[in-house]
């Protein structure tokens, strides 16, 4: 035989739950951190519109005003007639068409050197005195077109540069916007599952721990388990368990004391506490239900002589074999005692007191013609006597001295017998005038 | 309870006092060339104005400094930014190559780029020329460079005093100095054409020069420059001054 105890299967709860704890924390972490990425790609995109691409766009302003200055200067060179206007602007075209602005930007460039280009022909052949040409202005006019789409061109090329950094950071809000979805359905999920577990392995043992405790009681039987995952839980039911167990084992125990308490030690009849109990609660239902009912007291006849000739173990025995004749010749509703010494009372439910006079006739006849076996082999006779009185409509203590009064008269009249007590008289108007 | 009341109002005040103190705007010592327009001249009315002047204005505001223009020759930026005398030098008009390795430097606040102004029979590259070049600018180190005879001015004025007195057969100068020549007619009727030259050392980024005593300036005025190219002042600036964009 080994006292190893067998290891319990199953996991503890804060480990369990603990653990699950800890995977829904990793998961929200890693969620969050790549919200968190997506958030600093946002916060990276805007810097960089701030820092790089909002001056870019300044930038590509300025060039734009740049040509558009160009233009003008080109308008006022076929406008003005003074050389001086002419060469002033002239000179304006030279340096917008050599500023590092404008050489930055191939395509500007370009234009600006054929607008310079063009521009300082026509200074020089006016200044050299030759007559304008509406040729000259119509040339001019298809390079000022070309220009003004040079300069539309520039324009949109710095806006498009705040559209691809607005693309970026609402590509990554929209990634950023999904991971929330994902991030939040996580959330959703691991609460389900977390709620689901709770309810599984500890809400729904512990009602089923909660109802057998309302129940507990050792005239139920032993509570049953779905045994439980947690051992916490596995635990509180072996508690229970063995609870009940002990419950039954009190109440075995305590009926066993309410027995000694209850019955006569030799005899194993009731006592007279007892019996009084148990007599008035049936008297007082036969006077309620207007039932008969009657009592009796009787006395083992002498009873002090045997005793002294014979010894106590004998008297003993004698009382012993007369509690045996009660049970074998009365009736299992009758309630009999020990009331004292080789006194017995008896009460006998639904009916009066000549029935009860035949029940009790036969009991003295039982034991008028039994022999009890002594010890040393030989062989003694007790006789009884028993008097009888009506219980149905007076106090049981009243009945029970009636009846002691009709033993009485029965040990007077030579013992041996059954005498029932007269009822009691009542005084008649003739009688009481 | 009313003393703990006290106290925190006490200290509310202190507090208050403190910040007010701490709010007085700093003065900004700015050192900018005598008669160097467009970029700093007094106007018509005796104030001191120009490209470099307003833009220097419009920095001050932004970091709510007051500031205190100091008009001086060149020649002296570097011993009075090296000395602490002057915080900031507004020199950009005229580019000092000795400023530049020796001072720091803002962000450029324009860009620029050297004309040659001559006749049409003196074109640039004959060495032995006689130019006429800013005294200390880079133009002047470039003129050397090339063999040619600098004729250093100081301002404006002299540079056209040497072009139209025959001193110098061509002049080599930024292009905001030759703009400011072209505005005038004794100038104009010299005839010169102007020729940009593209080399490297003669174009460029031009920047404000920082006391070496205020290094933290730096950091300010390159935020406080980038604030005004993007809220519009530096521009209206520019329009006031110049012709085109020169950023």
């Amino acid at each position: 035989m080994s006292g190893v105890q067998p290891r319990p299967r199953g996991v503890h709860a804060d480990q369990a739950f603990g653990l699950l704890a800890g995977v829904f924390v990793l998961a929200f972490s890693v969620a969050v951190l790549l919200l968190a990425d997506d958030q600093q790609r946002v916060i990276d995109t805007n810097s960089r519109l701030q820092e790089r691409t909002v001056p870019e766009i300044i930038r590509y302003q300025r060039l734009a005003r740049n040509l558009e200055q160009l233009r003008q200067e080109g308008e006022r060179i076929f406008a003005v007639s003074s050389p001086a206007a002419r060469q002033q602007s002239m000179f304006v075209v030279t340096l917008i068409a050599s500023h590092p602005s404008v050489l930055e930007h191939p395509g500007a460039a370009a234009m600006a050197r054929e607008t310079e280009y063009f521009l300082g022909q026509v200074v020089r052949q006016w200044a050299d005195g030759r007559p304008r040409s509406a040729a000259q202005y119509e040339q001019w006019q298809r390079l000022s077109g070309r220009l003004g789409l040079q300069i539309d061109d520039v324009s949109v090329e710095g806006v498009d540069l705040a559209s691809g950094e607005l693309n970026q950071a609402l590509a990554a809000m929209k990634l950023a916007r999904y991971k929330l979805l994902i991030v939040l359905v996580l959330v959703g999920f691991f609460l389900l599952a977390f709620i689901v577990l709770v309810r599984r392995h500890l809400i729904h043992p512990l009602q089923r721990i909660d109802q057998a405790l309302s129940n507990l009681s050792a005239e139920q039987p032993e509570p049953t388990f779905n045994t439980s995952r947690m051992l916490e839980i596995q635990a509180v039911e072996e508690g229970i368990r063995e609870h009940h167990a002990l419950l039954i084992q009190n109440e075995e125990i305590r009926r066993g004391l309410e027995a000694l308490a209850n019955k006569d030690g030799l005899t194993g009849l009731m006592n007279r506490r007892y019996f009084l109990q148990a007599a008035e609660m049936e008297q007082q239902r036969a006077q309620r239900y207007r039932r008969p009912v009657t009592v009796a007291m009787a006395d083992l006849d002498s009873f002090k002589k045997l005793n002294d000739t014979y010894g106590h173990a004998a008297g003993d025995a004698v009382l012993r074999a007369f509690a045996e004749q009660v049970r074998e010749t009365l009736r299992q509703s009758d309630l009999v005692c020990r009331y004292g010494g080789e006194e017995f009372a008896f009460l006998f439910p639904e009916i009066g007191p000549a029935e009860t006079a035949r029940l009790a006739e036969r009991l003295r006849l039982a034991c008028a013609g039994h022999d009890v076996p002594l010890a040393d082999g030989r062989r003694v006779r007790a006789t009884v006597s028993i008097g009888l009185a009506d219980a149905s409509e007076c106090p049981i203590e009243s009945a029970l001295r009636q009846a002691d009064e009709a033993l009485y008269e029965a040990k007077r009249q030579g013992r041996n017998r059954v005498v029932i007590s007269p009822p009691p008289v009542t005084n008649s108007p003739q009688e009481n005038p | 309870m009313s003393r703990y009341l006290l106290l925190f109002l006490l200290a509310l005040l202190l507090s208050t006092r403190v910040a007010a103190q701490g709010g007085q705007p700093a003065v900004l010592r700015v050192l900018v060339p005598t008669d160097a327009a467009p970029m700093a001249y007094h106007d018509e009315t005796g104030r001191l104005t120009g490209f470099s002047v307003e833009v220097v204005r419009a920095l001050c505001a932004e970091i709510r400094a007051t500031c205190q223009f100091d008009v001086t020759n060149q020649d002296e930026f570097l011993d009075r930014l090296q000395q602490g005398r002057a915080d900031l030098a507004a020199s950009g008009v005229f580019e000092m190559p000795e400023l530049r390795g020796k001072l720091p430097q803002a962000n450029p606040y324009y860009r620029s780029l050297s004309l040659w102004l001559a006749g049409q029979d003196v074109p640039p590259g004959r060495a032995g020329l006689r130019v006429a070049v800013v005294q200390g600018s880079i133009q002047e180190d470039y003129a050397r460079r090339q063999g040619w005879e600098p004729r250093p001015v100081r301002n404006s004025r002299e540079l056209k005093r040497v072009l139209l007195g025959g001193e110098a057969q061509a002049a080599l100068v930024p292009m905001i100095v030759a703009l400011h020549m072209q505005k005038s007619e004794a100038f104009r009727r010299l005839g010169l054409l102007p020729t940009v030259l593209r080399a490297p050392e003669l174009g460029g980024d031009v920047s404000f020069s920082i006391s070496p005593r205020r290094p933290e300036l730096r950091q300010e005025i390159n935020m406080a420059l980038d604030r005004i190219k993007r809220n519009g002042a530096y521009d209206r600036i520019n329009s006031r001054f110049l012709p085109f964009r020169v950023s």
